[in-house]
């Protein structure tokens, strides 16, 4: 009689290799294969799947905020202009960073100058009849959808400098991000004012989280000590700042490409 | 996201469209976490295969062919990575892995609760943990594509990369093992 190896055994217990009605009957008639194969069996049914830690719906938009900034650049799909400026990966530094802000400032500036002078431009209504309200709520849309952009572009740029002091060595001079953070700081506070005008009250809170570690990163003195360091990283960590600046700032984005829907968010949208 | 608007978010990332790939991170990264903890056996190693996972997906998109499945290309990445990581897990720390292995073998056996207990308890997955851990890289990656995963062993050997031989008998020493490791289980269940 031709008995079985462990490997053919180990095989069939998978489901799998050549014979298997052979090996059926075999293991019916063959006490030694039989006993050999029940103790494989045995064995790998003691091999329970292990239960596999919980990752909640937001996980995989975690994994993104990771990985975003480490992506190989050879590939990354930034055109001749993002290279050149060094987006993506803030190589210009304080130069780009100033001159973005800069920048968004004058958005901001165009975006309230617009929003005012079509105010005081608009013709009075005649007997009461509404003066071209599709015009009004396409501007009204458009003007929106300056605001999320500038804000979302806002929010990125203070990520990158919020996780560059996060990772910033543990004590030394951290002159260049209060730098960039001070140049936050200021469109900050302004888009702040134009969120909550717009009715963007989560946009707004934010970005009151937001200029509160600012304010602390620009006041700490340039040549910060371990503990002064760890104490901003606590701060940014307990108020989940950086994931709350993602999140809207996807938000932001998704709004801004989706059709119709730069309106301001209600109560019932709320974002954070 | 359904069939079409994959191929075209496939499409975009692989163009170098980060905000596309984005998206297949998005949908993707439970699953891939699954697959690395199963793995690996350990939480922080599975999160370090998930990163550098997607970096080498991204990095080697241009190498993905459209007619193929993303979700089975990602897969065999994905193992490929736990496979390194454990190998340089496995170099760094031989010794102190080996030593606690020892130890969870050499337990007295009649400290052993009942066989009925046994099943349900976390003595048992301490053991089999320690008779995993214990499996070269290869080795492990074989048995939890096989044995947790359900994959056959011509799929093992083309998620791996290894000859089909060479992919059955990276299951067969495997199970050699964890058969020898858990040998004194058995023995207190007979």
């Amino acid at each position: 009689m031709k008995h079985y190896s462990e490997d053919e055994l180990t095989l069939y217990y998978y489901g799998e290799g050549r014979r298997r009605a052979h090996i059926e009957r075999h293991l019916d008639e063959c006490a030694a294969c039989a006993a050999c194969y029940r103790e494989i069996a045995g064995t790998l049914e003691m091999i329970a799947a292990p239960d596999v830690p919980e990752r909640g719906d937001q996980y995989g938009l975690e994994v993104w905020q990771r990985i975003r900034h480490r992506l190989p650049e050879q590939e990354s799909g930034f055109g001749w202009f993002g290279r050149f400026a060094g987006f993506g990966r803030f190589a210009a530094g304080e130069r780009f960073l100033s001159f973005a802000a800069a920048a968004a400032v004058l958005m901001l500036a165009a975006f309230i100058a617009g929003r005012t002078s079509r105010d005081a431009a608009a013709p009075p209504a005649v007997g009461g009849a509404p003066v071209d309200v599709a015009a009004d709520r396409d501007h009204a849309v458009a003007r929106q959808r300056i605001l999320l952009t500038s804000v979302a572009d806002h929010l990125d740029r203070s990520e990158r400098v919020l996780r560059d002091v996060m990772n910033a060595p543990d004590s030394g001079d951290i002159s260049t991000e209060q730098g960039w953070a001070d140049d936050l700081l200021t469109t900050s506070r302004l888009y702040r004012q134009d969120a909550l005008e717009a009715g963007e009250q989560s946009v707004a809170t934010v970005l009151d989280d937001l200029e509160r570690s600012l304010l602390e990163i620009v006041h700490s003195p340039s040549r910060i000590s371990a503990a002064d360091l760890e104490q901003i990283r606590r701060r940014i960590d307990a108020a989940a700042l950086l994931f709350k600046v993602r999140v809207m700032s996807d938000q932001l984005r998704e709004r801004e490409s989706r059709p119709g829907a730069a309106s301001p968010q209600t109560p019932t949208q709320k974002t954070s | 996201m359904d069939a079409t608007e994959s191929a075209a978010v496939l499409a975009r990332a692989r163009q170098g469209d980060s905000e596309a790939f984005r998206a297949l991170v998005e949908r993707h990264s439970r699953s891939v976490f699954r697959l690395a903890f199963r793995m690996t056996g350990n939480e922080q190693d599975a999160e370090d295969v998930v990163q550098e996972s997607f970096l080498r997906a991204y990095k080697q998109l241009g190498r993905f062919e459209s007619r193929a499945n993303f979700g089975t290309w990602l897969y065999r990445i994905v193992s490929n990575c736990s496979v390194d990581l454990m190998r340089a897990k496995q170099a760094r720390h031989d010794q102190t892995r080996s030593e606690s292995l020892d130890e969870a073998i050499e337990l007295p056996a009649n400290d052993l609760p009942t066989p009925e207990r046994l099943a349900q308890s976390a003595e048992i997955q301490r053991r089999v943990q320690g008779a995993l851990a214990a499996l070269s890289p290869l080795e492990r990656a074989a048995f939890t594509l096989r044995h947790y995963e359900g994959r056959s062993i011509d799929e093992i050997s083309r998620t791996l990369g290894l000859g089909t031989s060479a992919a059955k008998h990276s299951v067969f020493r495997a199970v050699k093992k964890l058969r020898a490791a858990l040998a004194p289980l058995r023995s207190q269940e007979s």
